[in-house]
């Protein structure tokens, strides 16, 4: 389980985060909703670990990250997986950038070996990377330039680049809000089959329907604070703040 | 193709006014200094660049400023300075390099690493955020991280190079001072550049000869060019 | 700075430099006794006497009667004496008298040898606006240049063509400025090209004009010693090795070895053999019956003056 408890957070004078507590386990999906600019993204990078808050704990399996070796938090880091709004692909193909994941976690010497294999071009794709490019659906770019896709496929290739290295936990950051209907579907499809897996979702995201959609629990954040945390079910039928209530039917327009 | 009678025609060409071997030596001596020069410099630069786009540091400033005023930096000043250095009687005379190839890439990596650097700054900083972010986020150490956006910028470092191994190549005063424009009795050269041998040939006014290995000069730089471009449009085209 | 700070930063220096520049060979003498073979000999000299490719023509036979290699280093004058004081050199060999004298007065170089001479002409256009032609006075030719307002190309270099130009103004008791008197700051060929185009006159020394002759339209107007004009026009080159006592690490072995072979018979017949574009350009001087004192020492000195 990754939380964040009483997590407070400000970026020079300006408090964005407001004692803040949420968690995510494995193999449920967790919906973080709010209008844009709340905070959303920080949650995520704060639960990605990589950004420390100003105020707070950080746990991983109950274990305070902030307070172990840049080296232990690093391999915590390594079970995390992240998506962007915007797709954030490197400019080289689709094959090497699903990839980039399982190579960093390689030694130096076998990753030195695999690029002198790949110039002299006696590498095939690995298995994990065919994998979870077949999980969006676009096996048959693998060898395409990722500065060639389009939108939609460029973000496919995106979270199949997070799911590669088989992360504990993903956290997207609203992947689809830039996406047609039919990429939506399948980016949703593919999270709920992570969530099959057992891995942990956690995804920002300003569309209420899409966290219907597809989470588990839903954390409803307005002004700096949690307002509403719990099962998706209650927070839209039966939200216990006045202020989730009017977000999730829509009066309070943002 | 037209170029390969041309190709088989030239070294004779160029050869005709000079001694065998001549040419081809002042080629090599030229290339050698300015190759690796600007590797090394290219070695220091980059981490330079790293550090600079992505840290904040007390002297950042400082650091730019100097980056700036060496872009501009008169590089025959800079050929008295190694010169002093290396001279017998200069803080490293005890290693031997006055009138030495090494004494000459010495002033050439002065003079090609700050456009090197600042080039490959302006290229690294414009690599978008979020692609470093990814490449952190995605479980990178902070090595990962820069040789990715290393990558991402290749286009602009290999403009920085480029410039580099421009402004080395074409270099005389400095190599002049500090390697002496020497060549064997032979002909065959040992500090002679072909920009010092232009210089030569101009100061005896021979001028047509100048011109002559002018040309040479401005045809290895395009060549150079030329390479390092085709390998950029080979690797977009994969 | 003081000697263990510099001692301190040259033990560094080297420390951080020797293993790119590879072995240097200052730094001990590994080799079995076998005198100078393999070494390299750094001989500083002006520019006109490089580029009249006579050194190139007859080092062969030195490196290869040693097994040595002889580094040429054409720099002007002031910096090949230069170099040679600061060390970066072994043997320097100038045609300044004067410069050298005050090299040797300071206990830079030793034994000095004369080597060779040739000698300086006057020359300018065909048409010779200021009527020298055929002067038998150097002197009188630059006031006649001077008084008729004649273009004047000097080369301003501080060369030792320069300082004999400069030299021969003051003999001459005129100082030269004004529109027609031109410094350029550049070498002997370009100064011929320039005073080429303007039909200027200049000072040169024969071998250079020899070797630009078929490319420009100046001709002799005053004659050097060589052929019969006056004395003042005489241009002496002089060898020296630079000293051991104030430079250890220079290679006074090899320098020795260089300036008895040049001044030896062999290497002298070789320099009055060569020839550009058809005329000898260097009329050897070392060997000879009669004794020459004063090429040992700076000119004018005897036992009872003064200095040394």
């Amino acid at each position: 389980m990754v939380e964040l408890a009483n997590v407070t957070h400000a970026y020079e004078d300006e408090t964005v985060v407001t004692d803040l507590s949420l968690a995510i386990d494995p193999g449920e999906v967790v919906a973080i909703i709010g209008p844009s600019g709340v905070g959303k993204t920080t949650i995520l990078r704060i639960l990605a670990l990589f950004l420390e808050p100003s105020e707070g704990e950080v746990r991983i399996d109950s274990e305070p990250i902030w307070s172990l070796s840049e080296d232990e938090r690093l391999q915590l880091r390594r079970r995390i997986g992240m998506v962007f709004q915007d797709a954030s692909l490197f400019d080289a193909t689709v094959a090497r950038n699903v990839e980039y994941g399982l190579r960093v976690r390689q030694s130096w010497r076998n990753r030195l070996r695999d690029e002198l294999q790949s110039i002299v071009g006696s590498n095939g794709t690995s298995e994990a990377v065919t994998e979870a490019l077949d999980l969006v659906g676009l096996t048959d770019k693998v060898n395409q330039e990722a500065r060639s896709l389009s939108g939609g496929e460029a973000q496919r290739v995106s979270f199949a680049r997070a799911l590669a290295y088989d992360p504990s936990y993903l956290l997207l950051d609203e992947p689809t809000s830039d996406l047609d209907p039919r990429n939506t579907d399948l980016i949703e499809e593919a999270i709920l089959e992570a969530r099959d897996r057992g891995i942990g979702v956690g995804i920002a995201t300003h569309d209420m329907h899409q966290a219907e959609r597809i989470a588990d629990r839903v954390a409803v954040v307005l002004g700096n604070g949690i307002a509403e945390f719990g099962p998706a079910e209650r927070v839209f039928e039966d939200p216990t703040d006045e202020r989730t209530a009017k977000f999730v039917s829509g009066e309070l327009v943002y | 193709m037209l170029l390969e009678p041309i190709a088989q025609l030239l070294p004779a060409v160029i050869e005709h006014p000079f001694r065998e071997g001549y040419v081809r030596s002042i080629i090599y001596v030229s290339l050698y200094v300015s190759v690796t020069a600007v590797a090394f410099s290219t070695l220091f630069s980059l981490p330079v660049a790293l550090v600079m786009g992505f840290s904040e540091f007390r002297g950042k400033q400082f650091v730019k400023s100097i980056i700036n005023t060496g872009m501009g930096f008169p590089s025959v000043v800079v050929g008295l300075l190694v010169l002093f250095a290396v001279s017998k009687q200069g803080p490293l005379g005890a290693a031997d390099l006055i009138f030495t190839r090494e004494a000459m890439i010495m002033s050439q990596f002065v003079l090609a690493t700050p456009p090197i650097t600042a080039i490959s700054l302006a290229a690294i900083t414009g690599v978008n955020e979020n692609v470093r972010d990814a490449a952190h986020v995605l479980g990178g150490t902070r090595l990962d991280v820069a040789l990715v956006v290393i990558k991402e910028a290749r286009y602009g470092i290999a403009t920085a190079i480029l410039a580099g191994f421009g402004r080395a190549i074409s270099e005389v005063g400095s190599v002049l001072i500090v390697g002496g424009n020497i060549t064997s009795s032979s002909g065959i050269s040992k500090t002679r550049t072909l920009t010092t041998a232009i210089q030569l040939e101009a100061r005896q006014g021979q001028y047509d000869t100048a011109m002559l290995l002018g040309a040479v000069l401005v045809a290895l730089v395009l060549t150079v060019n030329a390479i390092v471009v085709r390998l950029g449009d080979e690797g977009a085209m994969r | 700075m003081p000697i263990q700070r510099r001692q301190f930063l040259a033990t560094i220096g080297a420390g951080a430099i020797a293993g790119v520049a590879g072995c240097s060979n200052s730094g001990g003498q590994s080799s079995s006794g076998a005198g100078v073979a393999g070494e390299t000999l750094t001989l500083t000299t002006t520019t006109s006497t490089y580029d009249t490719g006579l050194l190139d023509e007859i080092h062969g036979d030195f490196e290869e009667m040693y097994g040595v290699t002889v580094d040429a280093v054409a720099q002007g004058t002031g910096a090949a004496l230069e170099s040679a004081r600061n060390g970066d050199s072994d043997v320097v060999m100038v045609h300044a008298r004067g410069l050298e004298d005050e090299f040797m007065r300071n206990g830079y170089g030793i034994n000095r040898r004369d080597l060779m001479f040739n000698d300086f002409v006057i020359v300018g256009p065909e048409n010779d606006p200021a009527n020298i032609q055929g002067m038998d006075s150097a002197t009188e030719a630059l006031t006649a240049i001077a008084e008729s307002e004649s273009a004047f190309v000097s080369r301003g270099d501080n060369s030792g063509t320069h300082t004999k130009e400069l030299n021969l103004w003051e003999a001459a008791g005129t100082e030269p400025g004004g529109d027609w008197y031109q410094e350029i700051g550049a070498g002997m060929g370009e100064a011929l090209n320039n005073a080429n185009q303007q039909g200027a006159y200049t000072l040169s020394d024969r071998g250079t004009f020899i070797s630009q002759r078929s490319e420009i339209d100046l001709t002799i107007l005053v004659q050097g010693p060589i052929e019969g004009g006056p004395e003042i026009l005489a241009n002496p080159y002089g060898i020296m090795a630079v000293n051991p006592g104030v430079h250890e690490n220079a290679n006074y072995d090899l320098a020795m070895a260089y300036i008895g072979w040049i001044t030896s018979p062999g290497a002298q017949d070789a320099i009055s053999n060569y020839e550009m574009n058809g005329e000898q350009l260097f009329f050897p001087e070392a060997v000879s019956e009669d004794p020459n004192f004063q090429q040992y020492v700076p000119e004018g000195w005897s036992s009872n003056s003064t200095d040394g």
